[in-house]
């Protein structure tokens, strides 16, 4: 058989291909990175309070409290650490939930299986905000008062435990049949298996869905501001943006911060899913 | 000499297909068993019914001196069906190893998680287990970073390190590209040569004719033919094994 050496001109044309399609994709590349910067020009330019007349159409932009915001950002930014305190120990939580959630759906025990199944079609069946005030507004009536962060980390872990269930589930059904096989073959017992040999490998599965359920679970903390009890960022925004009628300088404020955390969460995010697709081929 | 394999009267269903019809057999110490014919004959099922991985309806299954009745419930017959597991080694057509161990971690998994034995321990009869399956070298591989043929090498060292008295190959080169094939059968050469019982549902015929004390010939769900492998590859006396073998050598 011969190959493309055989060929100069065949390699050469093989060599020019590929050059093409890199210039072809670092223009894609180059021309997405300067739509990024056109359009955070554009978001600036609006909040800019400059006043401009375009084509013989008078614009004017919005004009922001500076003062203010340079005066306030440090208090807001002083939620930061407790936004992603409240993230990290919900996701723990809702992590458990949602393993002891798939081992009652996988279940043969009847109760085990109905009580899964209850758990999850009574979470997913009412809203979160009216979950977090159960456990806020409605225990009290029973003189079970808990801190706010308690309450928070109780109903956001409860709620996304309910939804991530079928995450863990799909995880824990994605390891092959050959595993479980070969495991009983050598005598393993269903609980050796499943903490040995199946559950190792799931975790892997479900890492980088997990990951996604902590990013969105990042922004939905800020629900347990309405309560009032915990200092995280859009309660503060809240309250210095209603004391001094700079709402909108407030929640602008509290925006960029969400929006810088979820930034930073999801490059983590994605640098650990190439690391394990790597590890699906190394391992 | 005293059987170490007695099946008796098995039956097994898959919904309205009788796939395995009340099939009796023993099987000697020492002695290596072929099982050969068509896809669908029951072969497979067979063997996985010799471990209870598929749970017959009927019949009963012996392998030294632990022996098991289909059908049974509670605790005391998944003891028994423990037992029974812990005197067979079992080698699968897709190898499936433990796609997150290494090669040494899946061959100790065994000794250590179901034996309790000291780890230390478990290294030593791992390592002298792929020294003999010639991937002692690969000990610290992941299975996907083995051919198919070493992975089966290392499934093959998984099962032995359990120090099981019959292993049960279940189409152990079927899955395999057909240069991989040999470093396998040469790793159950050794085996045979070491006197270990096995039984092997096989397409492979020349390991079948080379080391087959007997050949057992399914269809249908049933033996109807048995003998050494000259009887059966050159003389074959039913007309269903002579089609077989003729479709096969052709």
């Amino acid at each position: 058989m011969r190959n493309t050496a055989d060929f100069p001109d065949a390699t050469n044309q093989v060599r020019i291909i590929q050059e093409l399609r890199r210039q072809k994709l670092l223009r894609f590349r180059l021309g997405v990175n300067t739509s990024y910067v056109v359009l955070m020009a554009l978001l600036v330019l609006a909040f800019s309070g400059v006043e401009f007349t375009f084509f013989g159409i008078e614009f004017s932009t919005v004009s922001l409290d500076w003062d203010f915001i340079w005066e306030r950002m440090p208090f807001i930014f002083g939620g930061v650490g407790l936004t992603i305190l409240l993230s990290v120990l919900s996701i723990v939580l809702a992590s458990v939930l949602a393993l002891l959630g798939a081992l009652g759906r996988l279940s043969k025990s009847p109760p085990a299986y109905a009580l899964a199944t209850f758990y999850i079609s009574l979470i997913r069946g009412t809203p979160l905000l009216l979950q977090i005030y159960f456990f806020l507004l409605g225990l009290p009536q029973f003189g079970i008062v808990l801190t706010g962060l308690t309450a928070g980390v109780l109903a956001l872990g409860l709620n996304y435990g309910a939804y991530m269930t079928e995450i863990m589930r799909a995880g824990i059904q994605s390891v092959g049949v050959g595993q479980r096989e070969a495991a009983l073959a050598i005598g393993m017992t269903q609980q050796q298996i499943m903490r040995r040999v199946v559950l190792p490998q799931a975790f892997r599965m479900v890492i980088p869905p997990i990951g996604n359920q902590f990013i969105a679970m990042l922004k939905d903390t800020s629900l347990i501001a309405i309560t009032g009890f915990v200092w995280e960022i859009l309660w503060r925004a809240q309250k210095v943006g209603r004391a001094n009628f700079r709402n909108f300088e407030a929640l602008l404020i509290a925006a960029v911060f969400y929006w810088i955390i979820t930034i930073l969460f999801s490059a983590v995010q994605s640098r650990l899913e190439a690391h394990m697709a790597r590890g699906e081929r190394t391992l | 000499m005293s059987a170490i394999v007695r099946i008796a009267n098995l039956n097994k269903h898959f919904d309205q297909i009788h796939v395995l019809k009340d099939i009796s057999f023993e099987v000697a110490p020492a002695e290596v068993i072929c099982i050969i014919g068509r896809s669908g004959s029951g072969k497979s099922t067979l063997l996985r019914c010799v471990n209870f991985l598929e749970q017959p309806e009927f019949g009963t299954v012996e392998v030294d001196g632990v022996q098991v009745v289909a059908g049974g419930k509670g605790r005391d017959h998944q003891q028994q069906i423990h037992a029974l597991r812990l005197k067979t080694g079992m080698v699968f057509q897709s190898f499936n190893l433990f796609a997150h161990m290494t090669a040494l971690q899946n061959v100790i998994e065994g000794p250590v998680t179901v034996k309790g034995m000291p780890k230390k321990e478990a290294i030593e009869l791992g390592m002298h287990n792929l020294e003999k399956v010639g991937l002692a070298a690969k000990r610290d591989q992941f299975p996907s970073r083995l051919s198919g043929g070493q992975q089966q090498r290392v499934a093959i060292a998984r099962a032995l390190a359990m120090e099981p008295k019959v292993m049960l190959f279940d189409e152990p080169t079927s899955a395999l590209d057909p240069e991989l094939i040999g470093e396998v059968l040469a790793v159950m050469q050794k085996l045979v040569e070491e006197g270990m019982t096995m039984l092997t549902v096989t397409h492979e015929m020349g390991f079948a004719r080379k080391f087959a004390h007997r050949i057992l010939y399914m269809h249908d769900g049933r033996f109807i033919e048995q003998g050494s492998p000259e009887q059966l590859f050159n003389n074959p006396e039913d007309e269903r094994t002579r089609a077989f073998l003729s479709h096969l050598l052709t």
